[in-house]
């Protein structure tokens, strides 16, 4: 009877094997396109990212240019240009480490600030 | 009839409807399949490029000069608005420009016109989820300068096209632009993308470090500033070199312009500051004694009938150092007829002058040398204290570099790239150079460039006064000066090189006097930047504290 209605339970073990790799690359064709659009999302926002670093880098190289840091130094700490007769080469004295080259070092050797 | 017949007729007619389908389906896929396939992609697939990346620029230490921030643009394409005047208040907001404006810019494009560049990320995503029909908008790269106008003569600029206009950004165009990244995007019914794969990776090039010191360039513009906003000259220009290797630290001009680098472009008369030259010859070749007099005529003396040489004060005898110290062009044309011009002209060549440097910079220029069957007696004599000849600014660091070093002429280095320095000649023996770099040193401790002294440390350079030629009446003015100073220092290890060069300074107009306080003043902030030890200890003094 089986025979008769052609059904060869080998041939069904095909067909349906055939119909699962089917289902499969639908499957995949669907998780591809997904993942299409994923990375295309993640594309834009590592884009928005990517922006948004540079302004950051760009704000902190317009904050330590050397224009920008004189200016702070001079109007915010009443810092003035070095000469080099007012610097004092304190290597071998501070490298000694004792408390009294340390205070030394830590003498102030421009009078206060003048804002 | 028997069932199996009666099956396939029935099966016949069933399927008859679909062979017409089927003929039209081989037809679609087999017959015009590329031709198809081609349309399909151009519909559905893209190319999405990013914009192409640009190197930064760095300084020696690889602090930031110039850098590329991404950034977007936007178009209109005039062909897909049907009114101008509904576009432009509809976009007006969003890009912050007046409607009127949009509205002007979309009726005078051909098809295509720049709305607005520079755009950021924000304002690209407000455009993008606006979808307003006939705009379009595009990534872009913004060349930024993160320290204003430092070394912008040097750097150059870029376009908004993306290339190089001027400075280095135009001569290593080729170097600093990248290739864009570009990645194959399929897109749905709804215009939204789905990545497929990336079809170039791209090239992002490596920063290029320049021997420029941010530090060092600040100074010297600083230095320059000064003067230059009170009106104290009408142009002014300050580079450094390391004359150890030739390293370019430096290179300020006064008014700042990024399409032009006077340091390089321009050739000035040098005025007396070329004297190291007629004194070197004399030196080298031992052709004037170290203690030979030779008599200042009073400040004037006739060289040939209608032609007399003056002096700015009068003198009496002086040997080769005093003739240096006082700057006297009657001196140094009386050595120059000893040293003769084939020796002159060859020292002269020997430093450069006259042939460009090689510097990587656009529209170098080679200055003016007359040839040396040009160099008659008054012609050897006036190019003896730099008259009648033209040098680039350039030139002349190298030439007080050379003379700073023991004798070493290098190639300008611009490029920190690890690759060593070019040596380009020896030009005198070392005992010569010597010789010549005390000298020096006592123009600054004697002579006339007294205000170009640091305490506590041994300077050496000599000033430079010279007429400029009026442009009207093509002889030299009595009104227009070029006051100059170079030199270096400390001079007992030279570590920096050092050109000032005022154009037409207001009032007092002598190199001594305007010229050489800038090369103090840099040379002692350089110094105390560096922290270098004095070379001449000062005669203990009582000293208040600030």
């Amino acid at each position: 009877m089986d025979a008769l209605m052609g059904f060869d339970p080998r041939r069904v073990a095909k067909f349906a094997g055939l119909g699962a790799l089917l289902l499969f690359l639908c499957w995949q064709h669907v998780q591809a396109t997904r993942i299409g659009y994923r990375v295309e999302t993640t594309r834009r926002e590592a884009r928005a990212l990517r922006s948004r670093v540079a302004d950051l880098r760009l704000k902190v190289d317009e904050t330590m240019a050397p224009a920008a840091l004189a200016a702070r130094a001079n109007t915010k700490l009443g810092m003035i240009p070095a000469t080099p007769d007012s610097l004092r080469s304190l290597s071998g004295a501070a490298e000694s480490g004792g408390l009294l080259p340390r205070l030394w070092a830590r003498l102030p050797l421009v009078g206060p600030s003048r804002s | 009839m028997d069932l199996g017949l009666r099956l396939t007729v029935a099966a016949a007619l069933t399927l008859s409807p679909l062979l017409p389908l089927g003929a039209r389906l081989a037809y679609l896929q087999v017959l015009r399949h590329d031709n198809l396939s081609t349309r399909a992609s151009g519909e559905f697939a893209r190319t999405a490029k990013e914009a192409a990346p640009r190197a930064d620029l760095q300084d020696r230490h690889g602090r930031v000069l110039a850098r590329s921030n991404p950034s977007w643009s936007c178009f209109v394409d005039k062909a897909m608005v049907k009114d101008p005047n509904a576009f432009g208040a509809k976009l007006s907001p969003l890009l912050g420009l007046p409607a009127s404006e949009i509205a002007r810019k979309t009726r005078a494009a051909h098809r295509f016109a720049w709305l607005k560049t520079g755009m950021t990320h924000g304002e690209f995503t407000q455009l993008a989820e606006a979808r307003v029909e006939g705009l379009g908008l595009v990534p872009a790269q913004e060349r930024v300068y993160p320290n204003g106008d430092l070394a912008r003569g040097v750097l150059g600029l870029v376009g908004a096209e993306g290339n190089g206009l001027a400075g280095i950004e135009m001569s290593q165009n080729k170097r600093l632009n990248g290739r864009a990244r570009r990645m194959d995007v399929i897109r749905d019914g709804q215009g939204r993308s789905i990545y497929k794969n990336v079809a170039d990776a791209g090239d992002e090039p490596e920063p290029l470090r320049l021997t420029l010191d941010r530090t060092a360039q600040y100074l010297a513009e600083e230095a320059l500033r000064e003067g230059g906003e009170k009106g104290q000259f009408k142009e002014g220009i300050v580079a450094i070199q390391d004359p150890r290797n030739g390293e370019i630290l430096a290179m300020a001009a006064w008014p700042p312009n990024p399409l032009r680098n006077p340091l390089v472009q321009d050739a000035f008369e040098p005025g007396s500051t070329f004297k190291v030259v007629t004194a070197l010859a004399a030196v080298d070749d031992r052709v004037v004694r170290p203690d030979e007099l030779f008599s200042g005529e009073g400040g004037k003396w006739q060289l040939t009938p209608g032609v007399t040489i003056t002096d700015h004060e009068p003198e009496g005898d002086m040997n080769l150092t005093q003739i240096m110290e006082r700057s006297s062009n009657i001196g140094v044309a009386k050595v120059v007829e000893r040293v003769g011009a084939t020796r002159f002209y060859r020292l002269a060549r020997a430093f450069g002058f006259g042939a460009k440097t090689g510097a990587p910079l656009p529209g170098e220029s080679a200055g003016e040398l007359k040839p040396l069957s040009d160099l008659t007696k008054v012609g050897l004599a006036a190019s003896s204290y730099g008259y009648g000849l033209a040098v680039s600014p350039l030139q002349m660091l190298g030439a007080y570099s050379a003379i700073a070093n023991g004798g070493t002429l290098w190639e300008p280095k611009f490029f920190a790239d690890g690759e060593p320095p070019v040596k380009v000649r020896r030009v005198a023996s070392e005992r010569a150079v010597r010789e010549i770099s005390l000298m020096l040193e006592g123009v600054v401790d004697r002579g006339t460039a007294a205000s170009a002294k640091i305490p506590g440390y041994r300077a050496a350079g000599k000033t430079g006064t010279a007429r400029k030629i009026d442009p009207l009446t093509r002889k030299y003015s009595t009104s227009a000066y070029t006051a100059s100073f170079a030199g270096f220092l400390p001079a007992s290890a030279p570590r920096w090189t050092i050109l000032v060069i005022l154009h037409e300074p207001k009032g007092a107009y002598y190199g001594g006097l305007v010229a050489a306080p800038i090369f103090a003043r840099l040379g002692s902030r350089l110094l105390a930047l560096e922290g270098v030890p004095s070379d001449r200890p000062a005669a203990p003094t009582l000293t208040a504290r600030r």
